[in-house]
């Protein structure tokens, strides 16, 4: 059985109690959740409690995915960014939002037993973002990581909001050339 | 009905990052509701470059209690299952005093067989947990045992270099096609505040496999889920590293005491 078909099977075993099934989709998953959530929080006791929330929101609800939208993986860490992102907005702080970006970093702790699969996938996407312009990635960090508005990317970068809106579909378009249809649903 | 124009495709762009405001994102839900083919179809490419984006995150080491953290607060949580309904009982309408007692008595019945099918559903779902478990076990082994057999798998024998000791021994298992692999390794007790690093060598350079654990005998056997491409994958190789591995994860900072190429 993929990956892709045993985080399927995971979601279907969850929806009828099976705890161990979290587990597993724990263990593949929650190094990059870990990752995403902490370039959003930056500290780390917030991103374990944006995590604890964000593992019993998939718990609960199990029944929400829908294997038409994605894969088990992208839900995962939607569901654990959205909430990163809305503690940095309750905490009302923009500028942490802003800091949350590609200017600021996370600290690099770096799991050195990340597979290799994961570094080829950032060099394509390093590539990718590269032979578009730093704009692009730019806008990318600042509405992924940093949670801001495209208009506040505008304001922030100091050009038109079309621009924005512009540079993000390239980017996203150009990515998405990095997973197959056949690889998402 | 209201007809797709060129803007809805820029609010899928924010739609799919999750960043328009909230009056954007109500335009597009509606649009959405409506059925519109051309923005599902745009919204399903932009989530795949949003995961593209995502993934590519550089990894953090997570602390090490988050796991019993997270787990703990899920198993606290109150059951998913409908509960086992309770037997009803009736009581016929006698005198006051005799359905009171009668009521006692049931209530104590009742409170016993509360508790037994309570007992009986916990015992249930640990015994499905336990069968969901082992299931899960025995298809991983299976899996993990046809690398061995597969038809494309190769055996690469590691062999020490000059900076490595003559005594170490190490054979990795590699399946190409599931991109598995087994490195068993023998007699790689490290020396003190060392510790050996398994690396992928490929085309864009070193990629860390992570450490290797050897037990007291100086044996490990470590599984790879994902060895790297068979494209780009030329060889594996041991460095002998500070505790706790090399600093990065794209080059190693010791001696590489082993090399064999595919």
């Amino acid at each position: 059985m993929s990956d892709l078909g045993r985080d399927q099977s995971c979601v279907e075993r969850m929806r009828t109690g099976d705890s161990r099934a979290l587990e597993e989709l724990y263990d593949r998953h929650n190094g990059l959740l870990y990752s995403v959530v902490m370039r959003v929080v930056k500290r780390p006791a917030d991103a374990e409690e944006v995590l604890q929330e964000a593992w019993l929101q998939i718990w609960r609800g199990a029944a929400t995915y829908s294997a038409a939208r994605g894969t088990v993986g992208a839900w995962l860490v939607t569901v654990a960014r959205s909430r990163a992102i809305d503690r940095i907005r309750s905490e009302g702080s923009r500028e942490r939002a802003e800091q949350a970006s590609g200017t600021n970093p996370a600290p690099p702790t770096k799991d050195a037993s990340a597979e290799v699969a994961h570094r080829q996938m950032s060099e394509r996407v390093g590539r990718a973002l590269d032979q578009l312009g730093p704009q692009h990635r730019q806008v990318l960090e600042l509405a992924y990581f940093g949670g801001l508005t495209q208009n506040e990317i505008a304001e922030r970068l100091d050009a038109p909001l079309g621009t924005i809106k512009s540079w993000t579909r390239q980017a996203l378009v150009r990515l998405s050339d990095l997973v197959p249809r056949e690889d998402w649903t | 009905m209201n007809p797709h124009r060129d803007e809805y495709l820029e609010l899928c762009a924010g739609y799919a990052l999750g960043n328009l405001t909230e009056t954007e994102q109500k335009t597009l839900e509606t649009h959405l509701e409506e059925g519109c083919p051309t923005c599902e179809v745009e919204l399903d490419r932009l989530a795949r470059g949003v995961w593209a984006f995502a993934s590519a995150t550089p990894r953090l080491l997570e602390p090490s209690s988050l796991r019993a953290r997270v787990l703990g607060a899920v198993r606290t949580e109150p059951g998913k299952r409908p509960p086992i309904p309770l037997p009803r009982r009736r009581i016929a309408p006698v005198v006051a005093w005799i359905s009171a007692a009668a009521a006692v008595v049931i209530a104590a019945f009742g409170m016993m067989e509360w508790r037994a099918a309570s007992r009986l559903e916990r015992d249930l779902a640990a015994a499905r947990d336990e069968v969901s478990r082992l299931r899960q076990e025995i298809q991983s082994e299976q899996e993990w045992a046809a690398v061995a057999a597969a038809p494309r798998t190769r055996v690469i024998e590691l062999k020490p270099t000059p900076a490595g000791s003559p005594q170490l021994h190490a054979r990795v298992t590699y399946d190409p096609a599931s991109r598995r692999a087994v490195v068993a390794c023998s007699d790689f007790a490290a020396p003190p505040g060392k510790d050996y690093q398994l690396w992928a060598i490929t085309k864009s350079g070193p990629a860390s496999l992570g450490l290797v654990k050897a037990d007291s005998q100086g044996r490990a056997m470590i599984r790879l889920p994902n060895a790297g491409d068979p494209f780009t994958l030329a060889a594996f190789a041991v460095s002998l590293e500070q505790a706790g591995g090399a600093p990065t994860t794209t080059a190693p900072a010791g001696p590489v005491v082993m090399v064999g190429k595919i």
